[in-house]
């Protein structure tokens, strides 16, 4: 083991150390703490955060997979038959299994409380341990995920009602990308939706009309890159023939780097690094990734390290999964030896998203 | 109360007498679970006894409270959030109380989505006579945190649906005024201008509007805020920020205050590149800032523009490889400006 070089004046070490963050996702791999039991719904989501976690740092050997596909098959909600499978609910997989019931519990009825958010994530895990997305039942979460789509063309992420706004287009998007198949959505539809996102500074809002916002903005731009309505030279396109506005998004995007060299969610606030990838991903997608300064990311998501493994949001806090994950994608989209390059509008390794 | 003194003081649902005819269904993990999470005892049972009723369909008074004990462990779990509407329902509930229930719990989550769908279900149902609550609610939260998206994003929701649009623009004012560096607060702002049923829309806000970012500007020129504001007034109709000499000018005022001009020079920059014809007193202002150095070799002299990409590569050192990049790629219309 390298003796680890030490900023002298803090605790945190000169250089991404990619054992101990493995060592920080067996750890929560094998049990997450108390803390997170609010977090109970979206277990998946969790989980999913580990395992590609693991793949980005090229650990995925520590879990096994056959357990995990097991598990992740288990939370999918299947229609009984055709009948229901066209009653308006969505057909999808739960989060954890504290909303799903087996069919011989002695129960009045059977909740469907499958969950857009976390289709998306099991999708993503199967995907990343290498099971053949063919075997999943995908007619039923397809056909059903319409029922999902609202008439200004957003997404809600239950049937029984819930908020509707970006984030769920880009579970949409990606769920119809990973299954190859845009039969889930209206699609113009869905661009419509997106395109109105777009505020008067560049940037996206999660709802028409809200503030842009960095995450908001990921899942805008990802979701027109998987729909096809983004190629690949689109910084040098002639505005007329761009859907939204490219050099206004950019400019926006490019001025979320702040002075610490860490990335903003929007104007004026703290930099916090899963910004590092909602933005930067967003640079990345439109092939913009090289005019950030790279080295002053590096450092900011370097202060952020903790000495337990993982990432924290700021400097000096404790650090905690969903931070780690989008500081990992971070470092990889910032090329950094030992972390696994990845497919950036669908949040999982290359090699994963190839299915190779 | 801390959590700890919480715990004590909880009777379990076990030892209590009114739930003695409900068995609790524990949660079936199956063989191999994966990311199992530690569950404390409190939240392992109250979840139980939540899945025993939610399975019976039970809705009753009983069951509403312990819909309150599981969202106040777990105020992220939609399901108990959905079959508390559902017994709400059932119940014929007060939804006054529910407004304070929400609240309650929304002084400790008040990041947290469902708490804030569940609000607006209850305000929906309330209809317009919940306007004048949720407008307060909201501003109760933003003098705690002014920038809570999850209250922005509720306030917009009240206002296309409930109403209450007259005293919005002063609002806005207001937390300019407090803190004239705060996005959302300038976000509302257009939002209000553009949307609101008792104003005249964009164009017919746009002057009073431009003075209001322009003064903005002059006093903290190092906001970005107001700058984006001023660039959204004209929309999609650049043509019209080209031509309106007020935006040259404020760039030329800050370039010549030399302090906190990046914003100055990037608007300028795009200025030219949708065809702004410069002054001398741009050549004047721009030569003032770069003084000895003269990157460009000689250009200064010739392209206002190379000049601008120029001076931002050094003064706005995070950003290099953009202005680099922004040079390269400056359009014909920009490249043509050569300032006598």
């Amino acid at each position: 083991m390298d003796s680890k070089c030490r900023d002298s004046d803090s605790n945190s070490p000169a250089f991404f150390d990619r054992d101990l963050h493995v060592r920080f996702l067996e750890m929560m791999y094998d049990l997450v703490p108390s803390a997170y039991q609010s977090q109970d719904i979206n277990r998946l989501t969790l989980a999913y955060f580990v395992i590609s976690g693991l793949d980005m740092l090229g650990a995925l050997d520590r879990v096994d997979k056959d357990d995990v596909i097991s598990w992740v098959l288990s939370l999918q909600a299947h229609p009984k038959n055709e009948a229901e499978l066209n009653s308006g609910q969505f057909f999808g997989f739960h989060g954890s299994r504290s909303s799903q019931f087996q069919p011989d519990d002695n129960a009045v009825w059977i909740p469907n409380g499958s969950h857009l958010a976390s289709t998306y994530c099991a999708l993503a895990i199967l995907k990343t341990v290498g099971y053949d997305l063919t075997l999943v039942d995908s007619q039923s979460i397809l056909k059903s995920m319409k029922n999902l789509q609202q008439p200004d063309g957003s997404f809600m992420p239950i049937h029984t009602g819930a908020e509707k706004d970006l984030r769920f287009v880009f579970c949409a998007a990606a769920i119809c990308s990973m299954l190859e198949n845009w039969t889930g959505m209206d699609r113009e539809k869905t661009k419509n939706y997106i395109i109105n996102c777009q505020s008067h500074d560049g940037g996206f809002g999660l709802m028409p009309g809200s503030e842009s916002h960095g995450g908001a903005t990921y899942c805008a731009v990802a979701s027109l890159r998987l729909m096809g309505f983004l190629e690949d030279d689109v910084l040098y396109k002639r505005a007329a023939s761009c859907i939204i506005n490219i050099p206004l998004l950019l400019d926006w995007s490019l001025q979320r780097q702040a002075i610490d060299g860490g990335f903003q969610g929007r104007p004026n606030k703290p930099s916090d690094t899963c910004y590092a990838f909602w933005v930067g991903g967003v640079l990345r997608i439109l092939g913009g990734y090289k005019l950030i300064d790279e080295k002053a990311l590096h450092q900011f998501l370097l202060t952020c390290q903790s000495e337990y493994g993982g990432f924290s949001k700021f400097p000096g806090e404790l650090p905690d999964i969903y931070h780690s994950y989008y500081s990992f994608s971070a470092f990889s989209m910032l090329e950094e030896p030992g972390v696994s390059p990845i497919c950036v509008e669908l949040g999982l390794t290359d090699v994963a998203a190839s299915g190779l | 109360m801390d959590s700890d003194e919480e715990e004590q003081k909880r009777v379990p649902l076990s030892r209590r007498p009114e739930w003695s005819d409900v068995t609790p269904l524990p949660q079936d993990d199956g063989p191999n679970p994966v990311v199992p999470i530690a569950y404390k005892e409190e939240f392992s049972e109250t979840m139980d006894y939540f899945r025993a009723v939610y399975l019976a369909d039970e809705r009753s008074p009983r069951t509403l409270q312990l819909t309150s004990e599981a969202i106040h462990l777990n105020p992220g779990n939609y399901t108990v959030w959905q079959f508390r509407r559902l017994i709400l329902e059932a119940l014929h509930a007060d939804l006054h109380d529910e407004l304070d229930f929400v609240e309650l719990i929304a002084s400790g989550n008040s990041k947290n989505y469902q708490i804030w769908h569940h609000r607006r279900w209850v305000a929906e149902k309330l209809g317009a006579a919940a306007m004048r609550k949720e407008l307060e609610f909201t501003q109760k939260i933003f003098s705690i945190d002014a920038k809570n998206y999850h209250a922005w994003s509720h306030r917009q929701w009240v206002l296309q649906a409930l109403g209450g649009w007259e005293d919005e623009l002063a609002y806005c004012q207001q937390l300019l005024e407090d803190d004239i560096f705060n996005n959302s607060a300038w976000n509302q702002r257009y939002f209000v201008v553009t949307r609101s049923p008792l104003l005249g829309g964009l164009e017919a806000m746009r002057e009073s509007e431009v003075r209001y970012a322009l003064e903005a500007i002059i006093a903290k020129p190092e906001n970005e805020s107001p700058w984006r504001y001023l660039r959204g007034l004209y929309k999609d109709d650049m043509e019209s920020w080209v031509r309106d000499p007020q935006v040259s000018s404020v760039c030329l005022k800050v370039l010549n205050s030399k302090f906190n001009f990046v914003f100055a020079l990037s608007t300028l920059l795009d200025l030219l590149c949708y065809g702004f014809q410069p002054s001398q007193e741009f050549k004047v202002a721009i030569g003032a800032l770069a003084p000895d150095s003269d990157p460009t070799g000689g250009a200064l002299e010739t392209n206002l523009a190379i000049a601008v990409c120029s001076l931002l590569e050094r003064v706005d050192p995070m950003r290099t490889n953009y202005w680099k990049w922004r040079k390269r790629v400056l359009p014909a219309q920009a490249l043509a400006v050569n300032v006598e």
